[in-house]
């Protein structure tokens, strides 16, 4: 190595080190700690941890309710994702044409980003009031949006893909923006033009962009915790088909302070999440082009 | 040559930026440590009782030279918080106990042993205070907390909707028939109206469920905190009772899972709710305060005799505690405040402000009188000539209570099914409690 590249090359480490240090601070020692304490029986505030080898695990495998909430997270997955690609593309499709207000529309559809998280589910929890909310107002009906078991699980999906169709948009419309004009243009002396175009042309040059949409969304959708804990009450005949396997880990480990139980319970998703990301890993060579 | 002189700029304003963190840091690790001296934080979880507080803390405050900074959490947030903070170090000096959790904090080491200062301080004598409560917060001789307040239930009635619907106002000889009978009227009348008797979920055990469940003779928990009550026959007759009579007369399930129950009954929505003391100054203070009203909890005829007997009429009653954490830097400063509000004074004035009923026997009258033009006797009444029963708790109080409340639901949507709906509260209930 030269002088000059080892003086780069320590100036580069230098320059990144407040990330690693923070990522091994506030990530991977937080991850060992997990991976450690789901094979003990915690004490209270964290004292006298004691090694029990597999025995959360055990309980785990045997407890109906861990393949209730991890089914309620896939069930929100399965609803959500498709609809937080679809929606954005086609917006993203649009306003990526001069039409009028443009800039208005991309603000509009960009804002629900902008807002903390916790005060929109607020707004919704309120919309969503079966006797006194918005939506029943105007609709003049009593539907029961938040307890009715067989439809909570939707209204809080709505909530989340209204919330992330702004950001979506975004990445989509950076994606479509990199594909040259010429593609079109060329397409449109052979005859192939608007929705074939889209399929033909569109699709295949921007799914590097949907491919990474659909991970990071599959993988944030599995972790799904603030919307349900923020629009919806305990006491509500419709939170066991709703409660996630994130806020399962959250009872667990704070509310119940069983460390040991909620960590195996984290521990668990993680293996979900990666071996689901392994086969979109997998599937990305069949669909996705990179030029 | 440019490049470099760039990165050097750079380089200077990362590491500049990094010291003046590490240097604020410091100074505020500094201040805190030197007004350490002077400052001591106080955690609790009630928002209402911040004022009055507040004012008490800042008297004992100017004459000891110490700002005292109250933090107000989440009931949640607020154990998450403390839990957190033992693991990480970053506690309140003092704060408040709960029977959901006392005996998990008591003997764990995060809590000061008191005995030492209470000897010595004339102040604070532990035979003053309602005996449940010094219970609850002395494990083993060894005193963790100085009682704080404790509180009763009453019920509370909207005049304006009884008039409406031609019903009579609850009095002290109703019993709970009486009263489901009153609120199933209004219930019926003010269908319309969107208007209904009474309103009580899941939730609302001390104040509700759990004082019918021990006036029919009933337990929510064996005596010696090893067993559940909830297949106790009569807890069980008394779940019936509030399945079939209670619940039929309350707003469907799905709107008590999506408005509270203050927030209906200010509304104008509810005829009478029960209520704990600790929340009379929101009604006090509630924009129609004046069609309000308060009578004494309805008993259970159990005997069938149309007299109530003493333990026919329970009220659940609970006290919070001030404790100090083990660590604190300012130990003696921490006693000094909790000793402050602990002693008749702060007691008497804690009475005098309203803010709750004092832990402090005999003081409970300074608190009725506190609320002029409302009469709120029926909280001391209950106290005076009936029978208090302890909240029930165990060291596990914290998690089989949510736990019951989420196997209930089950019951408070389908009423019929309340009996199999209890088997499961007791085994569930009996497991929590066999893992202690």
């Amino acid at each position: 190595m030269s002088a000059r590249k080892r003086s780069e090359s320590i100036w580069g480490l230098l320059f990144v080190l407040p990330t690693i240090i923070g990522l091994l601070v506030l990530n991977y020692y937080p991850i060992v700690q997990i991976v450690y304490q789901s094979f003990c029986k915690t004490g209270d505030f964290g004292l006298g941890n004691v090694f029990i080898g597999f025995g959360n695990y055990a309980k785990l495998f045997k407890d109906p309710e861990v393949y209730r909430c991890l089914w309620n997270s896939i069930k929100y997955s399965v609803l959500s994702i498709p609809l937080t690609l679809l929606i954005p593309l086609v917006l993203a499709v649009l306003l990526n044409k001069k039409i009028k207000f443009r800039d208005f529309y991309r603000t509009v559809y960009f804002l629900p980003m902008v807002c903390a998280p916790a005060a929109v589910a607020m707004v919704w929890k309120w919309m969503y009031n079966q006797d006194y909310g918005l939506l029943n107002h105007l609709l003049g009906r009593k539907i029961s949006w938040v307890t009715d078991p067989k439809i909570a699980m939707l209204s809080v999906v709505v909530v989340g893909v209204w919330s992330a169709i702004g950001n979506n948009m975004i990445l989509f419309l950076g994606g479509l923006q990199e594909i040259p004009k010429d593609y079109y243009e060329a397409a449109q002396i052979d005859g192939c033009t608007g929705v074939k175009a889209f399929f033909h042309i569109t699709v295949p040059l921007i799914s590097p962009m949907l491919f990474f949409v659909l991970q990071t969304g599959i993988i944030g959708a599995l972790q799904l915790f603030d919307l349900p804990f923020m629009i919806m009450d305990n006491s509500s005949r419709a939170w066991p088909s709703v409660k996630t396997i994130t806020y399962l880990f959250y009872e667990y480990a704070f509310e119940k302070s069983n460390r040991g139980y909620g960590s195996a319970i984290v521990m668990f998703t993680m293996a979900v999440i990666g071996v689901i990301t392994i086969i979109l890993q997998k599937s990305e060579k069949k669909w996705v082009c990179y030029d | 040559m440019i490049r470099k002189f760039i990165a050097g700029i750079l380089t200077a304003a990362m590491v500049m930026g990094l010291t003046a963190c590490g240097q604020s840091a410091d100074a505020s690790g500094q201040t805190s440590a030197s007004a350490g001296g002077k400052t001591i934080r106080v955690a609790i979880w009630d928002n209402n009782q911040l004022k009055g507080l507040q004012q008490i803390a800042d008297k004992w405050g100017q004459e000891n030279g110490y700002k005292v900074e109250f933090d107000v959490l989440g009931w949640d947030s607020y154990w998450t918080m403390l839990e957190a903070g033992v693991s990480g170090g970053e506690m309140p000096d003092v704060f408040w106990m709960h029977s959901a959790n006392a005996l998990k904090f008591e003997n764990s080491g995060v809590l000061l042993p008191l005995n030492d200062y209470i000897e010595k301080d004339d102040a604070i004598d532990m035979d003053n205070y309602f005996e449940g409560i010094t219970d609850l917060y002395t494990k083993d001789g060894v005193y963790y907390a100085i009682p704080k307040d404790h509180d009763t239930i009453a019920v509370v009635y909207n005049k304006k909707i009884f008039d409406k619907y031609g019903v009579d106002y609850p009095d002290d000889n109703w019993t709970w028939e009486d009263f489901a009978d009153a609120a199933m009227t209004i219930s019926q009348k003010g269908a319309d109206d969107g208007i209904y008797g009474t309103y009580c979920n899941v939730g609302n055990d001390q104040d509700t469920w759990y004082n019918i469940v021990y006036s029919y003779g009933g337990k929510v928990i064996s005596d010696d905190k090893k067993s559940s009550g909830y297949d106790d026959p009569k807890t069980i007759e008394a779940m019936k009772f509030v399945a079939n009579k209670i619940i039929p007369a309350c707003p469907p399930q799905d709107a008590m899972a999506s408005t509270g129950g203050d927030t209906m009954f200010f509304s104008g929505l509810i005829g009478m709710l029960c209520q704990g003391s600790w929340v009379v100054n929101n009604f006090y203070t509630a924009d129609n305060a004046s069609d309000y009203a308060w009578a004494m909890l309805p008993y259970a005829d159990v005997n069938d005799d149309g007299k109530c007997e003493k333990e026919e009429r329970c009220s659940i009653y609970n006290g919070l505690g001030w404790s100090i954490y083990a660590q604190t830097k300012n130990p003696d400063a921490a006693w000094s405040l909790i000793s402050a509000l602990g002693s008749k004074e702060g007691q008497t004035e804690q009475s005098e402000l309203g803010i709750t009923m004092s832990s402090y026997k005999g003081l409970s009258d300074s608190f009725i009188n506190a609320y002029k033009g409302m009469d709120i006797s029926a909280f001391v009444k209950i106290e005076d000539e009936e029978t208090l029963v302890f909240k029930p708790y165990s060291k596990s109080a914290g998690i089989w209570e949510p736990d019951v409340e989420d196997i209930l639901v089950s019951a408070w949507t389908n009423p019929g099914t309340m009996e199999e709906v209890l088997a499961k509260c007791a085994e569930t209930m009996n497991t929590t409690i066999a893992e202690e």
